[in-house]
């Protein structure tokens, strides 16, 4: 899952791909708040995984959202 | 020199004849016009443009910032850099609150609203983009640019429709007179080319019908001309008081001598055809100016190509200005860049002064008869004390800038 939340965040987000790494946080990879709406809404959109915003600011890395990703799918 | 005079210290322009101050003057002084088939508008009634040609955002500012960037804030900052690199000012070291922003666009980003007025319709509510206002809304050409430059001083937007750019310099210009601030950067930019806005456009009867044939379809004066081409693009001033400017050895391309700006109060697209509110915006720029009628040797006029336009403007031009300037429209190179027009028209005013050459009208091949005005139909080299150039916008809006040699 960490593989599909470095591909949104590098071709959707425009990050750079050697920022995001697993321990990385928000600051390090420059996601301010609408960054993480707008990651909210791809993963909604385009992979039927439902994470608020409110969400995605709590957990403290990458690695961790990508974590939450996991759990979501699952549940689908 | 005049008492409210600024020095224009830096230039930079996005154009459709291309990205940079050289390769814009250089068809501008060629007369090569610029519009083209649209492969955006394809099937769409309005299917011509001027198109800014091989803009790459992600190169140019890099992927992560252009990507929350609309098209019209996009040119500006890549104007604005040129302009500040111009000028030999470092960003880095400025004292930053005494930077001011003043810039002019007549929409925002409307190509931005389109995309997610889909969304919404077509594909889902949630789903439309938290960039949606952070992108499109039009003060966001002024706090982008000093996001960029880290310009903390007065920071605005002016919308007077086509005449954006030019009422932009004028009050950026009165900022400095009035000691808001030390220096602006200032201008107009423009990204309207959208199929909507261009059926809208097309409805007002403002376009040129010659649909098959864009590269002579914006004639400026012309007797033949039929409505206006869009463009799209920006033009970047960086200004300063003379006195600053001389303090810290900058070069001075020109000076914004003076600044005129009135209101027709006529119709809401139609200039008032006898030109009384363009003509008292041109007196108001002499009188701010200093300057008399006959002292005038250039005009960069807006020129749209549209019937109503050109015909008020140039009888308006013979009878106000007694010493036969030589006239040109770039809108026959460019076409109409709305609200970045006055902007890049008055960068075109001061490459024009300084190097004491007219760039020509583009395709103008048979003069409108019904006009007695000189204009340049080849780059003309001539002396150039003092040019004006002009712009007036939808809703009756005049701004006419002095533009004065160094």
């Amino acid at each position: 899952m960490f593989d599909t939340l470095k591909e949104i965040l590098v071709n959707k987000l425009k990050v750079t791909p050697e920022q995001v790494v697993p321990e990385a946080t928000r600051e390090d990879v420059e996601l301010d708040s609408l960054a993480v709406v707008e990651l909210s809404l791809v993963l909604d959109k385009e992979f039927s995984i439902v994470i608020s915003d409110d969400e995605l600011l709590e957990v403290p890395t990458i690695g961790d959202m990508a974590r939450l990703m996991e759990e979501r799918s699952a549940k689908v | 020199m005049g008492r409210h005079d600024v020095a224009v210290t830096g230039l930079g322009l996005v154009t459709p004849a291309g990205i940079g101050v050289g390769p814009s003057w250089e068809a501008a002084l060629e007369g090569r016009p610029t519009a083209a088939h649209d492969p955006e508008l394809a099937g769409n009634p309005v299917r011509i443009a001027c198109r800014v040609p091989d803009f790459n955002p992600d190169l140019l500012l890099g992927g992560r910032r252009a990507h929350r960037l609309d098209r019209f804030v996009q040119f500006a900052l890549v104007a604005a850099r040129e302009a500040v690199a111009d000028a030999g000012l470092d960003p880095a070291t400025w004292d930053g609150a005494r930077v001011g922003v003043v810039l002019g666009c007549a929409d925002g980003g409307p190509a931005t609203v389109e995309a997610q007025h889909r969304v919404l319709i077509e594909e889902n509510p949630a789903w439309v983009s938290p960039l949606l206002l952070p992108m499109q809304l039009p003060n966001m050409l002024a706090g982008q640019t000093a996001i960029e430059f880290r310009a903390t001083g007065p920071n605005l937007v002016v919308a007077t429709a086509c005449a954006s750019g030019a009422s932009a310099i004028g009050a950026a210009r009165d900022l400095l007179t009035l000691d808001r601030c030390d220096i602006v950067i200032t201008g107009g930019s423009e990204a309207m080319i959208t199929p909507l806005v261009m059926a809208g456009f097309a409805k007002m009867g403002a376009l040129s019908k010659r649909q098959d044939d864009p590269a002579t379809a914006s004639r400026p004066f012309d007797a033949d001309r039929d409505g206006f081409v869009a463009g799209e693009g920006a033009g970047v001033l960086v200004l300063e008081r003379v006195a600053d400017a001389a303090a810290r050895g900058a070069r001075v391309r020109a000076r914004i001598a003076g600044y005129g700006a009135t209101a027709d109060a006529h119709h809401v697209t139609s200039p008032h055809p006898d030109g009384i509110g363009i003509e008292a915006a041109l007196h108001a720029a002499l009188a701010d100016a200093g300057a008399q009628p006959e002292d005038v040797q250039h005009v960069n006029a807006h020129g749209t190509s549209t019937p109503l336009n050109d015909l008020a403007e140039g009888r308006m031009l013979h009878r106000a200005l007694t010493g036969d300037p030589l006239v040109t429209s770039t809108k026959g190179v460019t076409g109409h860049l709305l609200g970045a027009a006055g902007a890049v028209e008055a960068a075109f005013g001061v490459l024009a002064v300084e190097q004491q050459c007219v760039p020509p009208t583009a395709n103008l091949h048979t003069p409108d008869p019904r006009l007695d005005i000189k204009i340049a139909t080849a780059p003309t080299t001539t002396r150039i004390d003092l040019a004006l150039s002009n712009s007036f916008g939808f809703g009756g809006q005049n701004a006419v800038l002095a533009i004065a040699r160094a």
